[in-house]
C-alpha cells in the first residue's frame, strides 16, 4: 500500500525567527528518507509541523496513507498519530513513573492499535527481549538504551503506517548507535514502513537511507538519491568529515 | 482498660479509615495525578450527603442505593468543573494560585447554598439497618459504620482495578507525567483529565451518601475533612492509591486510638505529628511513585 508523506515550499519560525524557509522533501513508499543537520538547523521544527505541533507560515504537508490523501495542516497531533504516523519523538518522551509495559500498552491507545496491541506487545518483546525482562520496572530505573526501545517499542504498539524518528541518537553510548539504526532498518522492513529519520550522526544514518536530505540553516542544501550520492558530496564531506 | 477496649478502638479506627478512604480517593486522582488542588473536595462530599438526605426524607430511597446513584450527576458535575477550570486557568497556564483560589471560592459557594436551602441544622438519614449492630464476642461492630466501610473498600477496588488494567486508567496515570506525549499517541490529554476530574466528584457523591449514613450532616463540617483528606494523601503518596488506603487505615486507627485513651482533642495533634514525622523520613510518603 502507498504510504509517503509530501512536503511543499514550507517555511515555518517562532516569531520573527524563520527557523524553515520553503523546504520541499518528500518520503516515498516504503523507504527511508533520513534528515541530516546538526543542531538548530530545523529537524526538529520540520518533524514538529508534520506531527501538528507547529504550524507552518507557508506551504503544505500531505500524507498518503493506504493511498488515500489527508491534508496534514487542517489535523490535529491526534488526527495525524490516529492516521497511523507513529512519532519516536527527541528525549524519548516517555512516562518515568510508569513500568515498561504500562508505556507499551499506552501506544495502543487508539482503535486500530487496540485489537493488535498482545499480538504488537509480543513482537516487540521478540524485538527488545531486554525489555520483556524488565516489563514490570518503572523506566525510570532504565539505561538509556533500554528507554530508546521502550520508546521505538511504544511507537509500534501505535501500528504505524508511517514511522518518524527524532535523533534516536542523542544521549546513546556508541554502540548502541549502531544497534538503534539498525533496529530501526529492521523494522522498517518487517513491518513494511515508510520511515522518516532526524539524525545528526552522518555515517550512522547514511548505512540505512534510500534518500538523505541535508538541512543547513532551514533550507534543503542536498538531496542524495542513493547512498553513493550521499557518500560522494562534496558538502556532506565538507559539514561532516571535515574533508 | 482491657484487652476488650482495645480492640474496639482498633476496630473503630479501620471502619472509619476506610470511610477516610471513600473521601480522600476523590483526591489522590485530582490531586494526585492531575495536579489540581480541589480544595472543594469535602464540600462536594457533603453536597453528596444533602443529596442522600432529600433522597431518603422526600422519596424514601435508601441511603446506599442513593450514593451510587448520585455517582451519576457527581460525575458530570465533575466534567462540567473541569471545563469551566481548563478554559478559565490551565488553558492559559495559571492552575497554581488561581486555580487554587477557584476551588476555594467554589468550597464557599457550595456551602452558602447548603446553608440557605437546609439551614445550620444537622440532617441524618433513616434505614432500618442503621440502628443495628453485630457483636462479634466482645467485639461491637455498628452497621452505620460497617457498611459504608465495605462500600468504601468496594469504591476503592473498583477505582483500582479502572485505573490499572484500562487504557483510560493508564492514561490517566501518565497524564500529569507529560500531557503533550499522550498527544503523541493519539490520546486527548483533555479528554483524560476531564474523565479523571469527573471520576475524582462521583466519588464525593458516594462519600458523601457514606458520611450521612455514619452522622448527621451540617453544612460547614466538611472543613473538618479538608486538612485530614489532604494529609492523608500525601502520606500515602501522590498517585498510589494502596498508599491512599494504608494511610487512611492509619490515621484511622492512630485518631480512634488516641481519642479512647487520651480524649478526641489530642487526636488531630498526633496525627499531624505522624504526618511529619512520615514526611521526614519518606518524603514521598508510603508508596509515592
Amino acid at each position: 500500500m502507498d504510504n509517503r508523506i509530501a512536503i511543499r515550499n514550507l517555511s515555518a519560525g517562532y516569531g520573527a525567527v524563520r527557523v524553515l524557509e520553503d523546504v520541499s522533501l518528500d518520503v516515498a513508499s516504503g523507504q527511508t528518507a533520513v534528515l541530516l543537520g546538526v543542531n538548530g538547523n530545523g529537524k526538529s521544527t520540520l518533524i514538529k509541523c508534520i506531527m501538528g505541533m507547529c504550524k507552518p507560515s507557508a506551504g503544505a504537508i500531505e500524507a498518503h496513507i493506504d493511498g488515500q490523501p489527508h491534508d496534514l495542516l487542517k489535523l490535529t497531533t491526534e488526527e495525524i498519530v490516529d492516521l497511523g504516523i507513529g512519532l519516536v519523538p527527541e528525549g524519548r518522551r516517555l512516562f518515568p513513573k510508569l513500568t515498561v509495559e504500562e508505556n507499551l500498552l499506552l501506544g495502543a491507545y487508539r482503535p486500530a492499535a487496540r485489537v493488535k496491541r498482545l499480538a504488537n506487545l509480543d513482537f516487540v518483546f521478540e524485538t527488545f527481549p531486554r525489555l520483556a525482562e524488565r516489563r514490570r520496572q518503572p523506566v525510570a530505573l532504565m539505561s538509556g538504551g533500554e528507554q530508546q526501545m521502550v520508546a521505538l517499542g511504544r511507537a509500534l504498539m501505535l501500528e504505524p503506517k508511517i514511522l518518524i524518528v527524532d535523533e534516536p541518537s542523542v544521549g546513546l553510548a556508541p554502540i548502541f548507535v549502531a544497534r538503534t539504526i539498525d533496529v530501526i532498518d529492521q523494522l522498517k522492513r518487517v513491518k513494511n514502513l515508510t520511515v522518516l529519520m532526524a539524525e545528526q550522526n552522518f555515517n550512522q544514518a547514511i548505512r540505512v537511507a534510500d534518500t538523505g536530505y541535508v538541512i543547513v540553516h532551514g533550507q534543503i542544501a542536498f538531496t542524495g538519491r542513493s547512498r553513493d550520492e550521499l557518500n560522494n558530496s562534496e558538502l556532506i564531506r565538507r559539514l561532516y568529515l571535515g574533508a | 482498660m482491657s484487652v476488650e477496649f482495645l480492640i474496639n478502638a482498633l476496630a473503630a479506627g479501620l471502619l472509619i479509615g476506610c470511610f477516610y478512604a471513600a473521601v480522600t480517593i476523590g483526591i489522590s486522582i485530582s490531586f494526585g495525578f492531575l495536579d489540581i488542588a480541589n480544595i472543594s473536595h469535602p464540600a462536594f462530599v457533603i453536597a453528596g450527603s444533602y443529596a442522600a438526605y432529600l433522597l431518603n426524607q422526600g422519596v424514601g430511597i435508601d441511603p446506599l442505593l442513593s450514593g451510587l446513584l448520585l455517582t451519576i450527576p457527581f460525575f458530570l458535575l465533575g466534567c462540567l468543573f473541569y471545563d469551566i477550570y481548563f478554559h478559565a486557568f490551565e488553558q492559559h497556564g495559571r492552575e497554581g494560585l488561581s486555580g487554587l483560589a477557584f476551588f476555594f471560592g467554589l468550597m464557599f459557594i457550595i456551602e452558602v447554598v447548603l446553608i440557605m436551602i437546609f439551614g445550620v441544622d444537622f440532617r441524618y438519614v433513616e434505614a432500618g439497618y442503621l440502628n443495628s449492630t453485630w457483636r462479634l464476642g466482645f467485639l461491637d461492630l455498628p452497621l452505620r459504620l460497617l457498611i459504608p466501610s465495605l462500600v468504601a473498600v468496594l469504591l476503592f477496588v473498583a477505582l483500582q482495578l479502572f485505573l490499572s488494567t484500562t487504557f483510560q486508567g493508564r492514561a490517566i496515570i501518565a497524564v500529569s507525567q507529560d500531557p503533550s506525549a499522550l498527544s503523541l499517541l493519539s490520546i486527548r490529554p483533555r479528554r483524560i483529565k476531564r474523565l479523571a476530574f469527573g471520576l475524582s466528584v462521583a466519588s464525593a457523591g458516594l462519600a458523601g451518601a457514606l458520611l450521612i449514613m455514619i452522622q448527621p450532616v451540617e453544612p460547614s463540617i466538611g472543613r473538618e475533612y479538608i486538612g485530614r483528606v489532604f494529609a492523608i494523601c500525601v502520606l500515602g503518596g501522590m498517585g498510589s492509591l494502596p498508599g491512599t488506603l494504608i494511610a487512611a487505615l492509619l490515621l484511622g486507627v492512630i485518631e480512634s486510638l488516641t481519642s479512647s485513651y487520651y480524649g478526641p482533642a489530642w487526636a488531630p495533634a498526633v496525627s499531624f505529628t505522624f504526618l511529619l514525622a512520615t514526611l521526614t523520613l519518606r518524603p514521598r510518603g508510603l508508596l509515592g511513585r
